[in-house]
């Protein structure tokens, strides 16, 4: 074990650090001088110590067993040591740790019950449920908090008695534990506790925790209180509810919910928001968002001009405004800059074209350019003209938004103003004019064109010569021939560019010609057209390239290599895999990355551990295609890494295979980390493949995952997600039947009340029929 | 521009902007920091985005395209007053007694903006009679800021309720169209654009007694932020401190600043 120089050690704690690298290194003879170090004074020091004592397993668990119950020098040592024995990696841990539950002296028996909560092992959960009717106050807390950290419901009963015993030090920490295990039995004790003033906020906020249809009524109750502080709170709970609800697929019936049970107060949560701090007001948004109510519009429009509240009240005005459009657009008129750009996204209804398109001369160039954007989803054809003519606008932002609309509308008639446009004094309305025509290939605009090509803009004149290349005629491969010869190397530069989209023989002569060009752009783009037009005959001169002066070119040419697979060029390109200049390496990746060679897995999944996020990036989509295990490992192992940006890729990946080993991993990378992962999120990406795989895994599943797999499949929704839920109530494993039961009522699933109800009577399983009883009782209740 | 921004192309550009400015663009900025780039390269002339790349790389021998880029970036995201706590405990405490002892003391904000936070330590000096006695330099990544900063002309959001209206008063002129800043502040702070990263720079300026750098590192991945804070601790004079925002703690780096409360406000001192 090397632990590599940190920022800002000191010497001496470096030297104390190499001497642990060292004492690893000598193995078991080494724990008692080890776990002597364990009192250092240096956190740095200590913690290479925990690492190490942790990696050596079986060797030190007695030791520090044994020091846990015997020594207990210092606080920062029975940290380190808990630190230890948390992270060892003997199997036998556990039940070392164990050991210590007999022990006289309540903090030794917390300590082991602290531990045996890090290491989250499920079959552990029911001695720690044992320990929560210990006598000693933190004994109990720690069985609690253990509990709570491994997940499951095993311990449901138990929580419950200390939840009722309403014992000061007990009970909160218990309702947080049990609002978290998703088991229907869980709600009635807890809203039990709403008629006790001493329980009553953090058992409203763990009702909001359940994520639970089943406890918006027991909230609902609550607003019987007068006072605005009560309806804060309420609001909380619920937001916190509904966010849960994402989670468990229950957004509707919480909706619906809310709608039936929450909307008659819908008053007082608009008016509590005077007086709220910025999360209660969050929490009202959002409550009055999932309730969808067009009376609270005007609340929430006002909220926009608040930059802390402004993304959830946008939030909430769209799922508002989908249901009332009127509404929505009345605000749009009457409202702030700030509410104008925040409401434009959501606007689509053709109700609102004429208010829109007045906003193209807001004086605010954001509004400006999010009404192009509206228009395009209005799809209002007619506003083509006032597109046209926000090409002049002085903001690039605006122009290209109009630009990208013009794109988006294209009719017969946007071919004949962008010929006009070409003939604005304005240069960035020929610009864009210019854009128009090269990508809706506007033929009939080619004498305006050819004439752009002598325009005194340079760029413009560069667009011109693209806009050549997109026509469909005769006439400009001999005027492109001709302007290959032009003295402007920008205009030469674009020749080679429209040369490509023009493809033949005699564009290939030209591009060829272009490798030699004294300008490094022209060869550039020389390189990547002939490429782009699959010129095997050019593989010689393209490998030249690969020594050209300029960086960009050799890249150019490894480009171009990549799509020409030849043995000659393959070799080029793991020759270029090995440059220290990372452009080169990636531009060789990619074209390694599309070839079926055998040769190429190796060079990708070594590229694949890079350091470089974009490296990483361009060989996990080349080992997306292969069907070598060793590809899917990795893939696992990035969605499962710290990397964000890779971490998503590799998700979306294993998404996107349609294979059941890769939808095998990605249950196993989702039920490794926490709810809060993405990996949750793609596992209920809709997918035949990945509902086989869930329900598998469903099949034998445990008080811990059982809730996490019924809740993937409830996010999913749809008939086959549905189906696959129906028939997990038939799962081999209790818990699984349990978690699925829960999941159905929480949807609303057709035909869910009566399959649970028989389940009620007939499950072979004590534990289920209760959790089964308690969910229907409750949605009858509700 | 039609061009799709894959995750590969938008991972190339963010660890371009990264080297040149240390500002981290994360996936959940993506859809701002793609769209600002592509309209950016749309306006250099570029329609493809990987050519624009290459361009930057490697054909802007004076920086000149990657300054626009980085400047069409950045965010000027401060106002008046904002955490004032700690500059009213550094000019009551640690200044004062500098200037007490030594006659003079220097100060750096390292990324001003607008100028916001120097003017209000210009006003909060200013007020003590102190402004003669301490220099103040102020910079910042963005030429537009600092013209904005130097014009002394800035946006009515760069004043927010809660507010010292004795201060507001005394040095700001508000209208409905925006804030002014007294030319008298303006002239005791030496404005300059700097690049955190440009370590020849920073020894240009030479040593300070304060260094504010707050709500900076936000935007920086570790790698850069330990980066810059090794630098700031060289351009510290022995015994002096270093501000950083409220949300950002530098105790995760390890022990080259040691952390110190005075009044209710944290500094850090090198421990070098």
């Amino acid at each position: 074990m090397t632990i590599a120089p940190r920022y800002g050690l000191s010497d001496t704690e470096q030297t104390r650090v190499e001497h642990i690298d060292h004492l690893f290194s000598l193995g078991a003879p080494s724990v008692d001088e080890l776990i002597g170090l364990i009192s250092d004074g240096s956190w740095t020091v200590r913690r290479a110590v925990v690492g190490a004592l942790s990696a050596l397993g079986d060797d030190a668990v007695a030791p520090l067993c044994m020091w846990l119950r015997a020594v207990r020098t210092s606080e920062h040592a029975i940290a380190a040591v808990i630190d230890a024995l948390a992270g060892s990696i003997a199997r036998a841990t556990s039940d070392a740790v164990m050991g210590l539950f007999d022990d006289a002296n309540p903090a030794i028996v917390a300590d082991a019950a602290v531990i045996l909560g890090r290491r989250r092992e499920l079959e552990m959960s029911p001695r720690l449920a044992r320990l929560l009717a210990h006598a000693d106050d933190n004994v109990a807390v720690a069985a609690i908090e253990a509990l709570g950290t491994i997940g499951g419901t095993v311990a449901v009963d138990a929580l419950i008695e200390v939840v009722r015993s309403k014992s000061f030090f007990r009970t909160f920490p218990a309702l947080q534990v049990l609002a978290r295990t998703s088991d229907p039995r869980s709600i009635a004790p807890i809203a039990e506790l709403l008629d006790d003033e001493a329980f009553q906020f953090e058992a409203a906020r763990a009702l909001g925790r359940t994520g639970s249809p089943l406890a918006i009524g027991p909230l609902a109750s609550l607003l019987s209180r007068p006072g605005s502080s009560i309806v804060r709170l309420v609001a909380t709970a619920l937001a916190d509810l509904a966010t849960r609800a994402d989670w468990t697929g229950a957004q509707l019936s919480v909706a619906s919910a809310m709608r039936a049970l929450i909307a008659p107060a819908l008053d007082r949560f608009t008016a509590a928001l005077l007086g709220s701090d910025i999360q209660e007001r969050l929490a009202i948004a959002k409550v009055l968002g999932t309730i969808g109510a067009t009376t609270t519009l005007p609340v929430l429009v006002a909220m926009l001009d608040d930059p802390e509240s402004r993304g959830v009240a946008t939030d909430a005005i769209g799922r508002i405004g989908s249901l009332h459009n009127d509404a929505l657009i009345e605000a749009l008129e009457r409202g702030s800059a700030a509410t104008r750009v925040a409401l434009l996204p959501i606007i689509g209804a053709s109700s609102a074209v004429s208010r829109v398109r007045r906003l193209l001369s807001d004086e605010d160039p954001e509004v400006r350019a999010r009404a192009c954007e509206a228009l395009v989803r209005i799809g209002d054809v007619d506003t083509l003209p006032a597109l046209f003519a926000a090409l002049g606008d002085s903001n690039p932002r605006v122009s290209h938004a109009a630009t990208a609309a013009i794109y988006s509308l294209g009719t017969q008639s946007v071919s004949q103003l962008a010929r006009t446009a070409l003939g604005s004094p304005q240069p960035t309305v020929r610009r864009h004019a210019l854009r128009i025509i090269t990508f809706l290939s506007c033929g009939d605009a080619f004498d305006e064109v050819l004439a752009a090509v002598d325009d005194p803009d340079l760029r413009i004149a560069e667009l011109a010569v693209a806009a050549l290349g997109s026509f469909d005629d005769g006439r400009v491969d001999p005027v492109l021939i001709a302007l290959a010869q032009r003295p402007q190397d920008k205009l030469r530069a674009a020749t080679m560019r429209a040369a490509v989209q023009r493809g033949g023989e005699r564009m290939t002569e030209l591009l060829g010609r272009g490798l030699t060009d004294e300008d490094a752009w022209v060869r550039y783009y020389a390189c990547q057209g002939l490429g782009r037009v699959a010129s095997m005959g050019s593989i010689p001169a393209l490998i030249e390239r690969l020594s050209d002066a300029s960086a960009h070119v050799r890249v150019a040419a490894i480009e171009a290599l990549s799509r020409l697979d030849t043995p000659q060029a393959w070799q080029a390109l793991r020759s270029a895999v090995r440059s220290t200049d990372v452009d080169e390496k990636r531009a060789a990746l990619v074209g390694i990355s599309h070839s079926d060679r055998q040769e190429a897995l190796p060079i990708l999944l070594d590229a694949a551990k890079s350091a470089d996020v974009a490296t990483c990036l361009i060989a996990l989509a080349g080992l997306v295609r292969s069907s070598d295990a060793r590809a899917l490992e990795q893939l696992s192992a990035a969605a499962g890494g710290a990397i964000e940006e890779i971490r998503a890729a590799a998700l979306s990946l294993l998404v996107e295979r349609p294979d059941r080993l890769a939808a095998d991993l990605l249950v196993e990378t989702a039920l490794a980390h926490e709810a809060d992962h993405p990996a949750h999120l793609a596992l209920s990406s809709p997918g035949s493949v990945r509902i086989a795989a869930i329900a598998a895994r469903l099949d034998g599943a445990d008080d811990r995952i059982a809730p996490i797999l019924a809740a993937a499949l409830a996010r999913m929704g749809g008939a086959d997600a549905l189906a696959a839920l129906f028939d997990a109530l038939a799962a081999t494993s209790p818990a699984a039947r349990t978690a699925v039961a829960t999941a159905l009522l929480a949807v609303g699933a057709a035909g869910a009340h009566e399959a649970i109800s028989r389940l009620v009577v007939d499950d072979p399983d004590q534990e289920v029929r209760r959790a089964c009883l308690a969910a229907v009782q409750g949605a009858r209740s509700a | 521009m039609t061009e799709v921004f894959t995750p590969q192309l938008a991972a190339i550009f963010e660890s371009l902007v990264e080297d040149e400015s240390g500002i981290h663009y994360g996936p959940a900025e993506r859809p701002l920091f793609t769209s600002k780039i592509a309209a950016q390269a749309a306006e250099a002339g570029y329609e493809n985005l990987l050519d624009y790349y290459y361009r930057l790389r490697y054909d802007d021998p004076d920086r000149v395209e990657m300054r626009a880029l980085v400047e069409s970036l950045t965010v000027h995201e401060t106002y008046f007053f904002r955490e004032i706590m700690p500059l009213r405990e550094l000019v009551d405490g640690h200044l004062t007694d500098l200037v007490r002892a030594h006659g003079r003391a220097r100060v750096w904000s390292a990324a001003c903006s607008g100028g916001e936070e120097p003017l209000t330590l210009a006003m909060l000096l200013d007020q003590r009679g102190l402004t003669d006695r301490v220099e103040i330099v102020a910079s910042d990544l963005s030429e537009t800021a600092i013209a904005r900063a130097r014009s002394g002309r800035h946006a009515r959001r760069s004043l927010r309720p809660p507010y010292p209206e004795d201060l507001a008063s005394a040095y700001l002129e508000i209208s409905e169209k925006g804030v002014t800043s007294s030319p008298r502040l303006r002239e005791a702070i030496r404005f300059r654009t700097l690049n955190l990263l440009d370590e020849a720079a920073i020894e240009e300026l030479g040593r300070f007694d304060v260094i504010l750098c707050r709500n900076v590192l936000i935007y920086f991945r570790d790698p850069s932020i330990i980066r810059v804070l090794d630098r700031l601790a060289r351009s510290l004079a022995a015994g002096g401190l270093l501000a950083v925002g409220i949300a950002e703690s530098l105790l995760r780096f390890g022990t080259s600043f040691a952390c110190e409360e005075r009044g209710g406000a944290f500094f850090y001192r090198s421990a070098r």
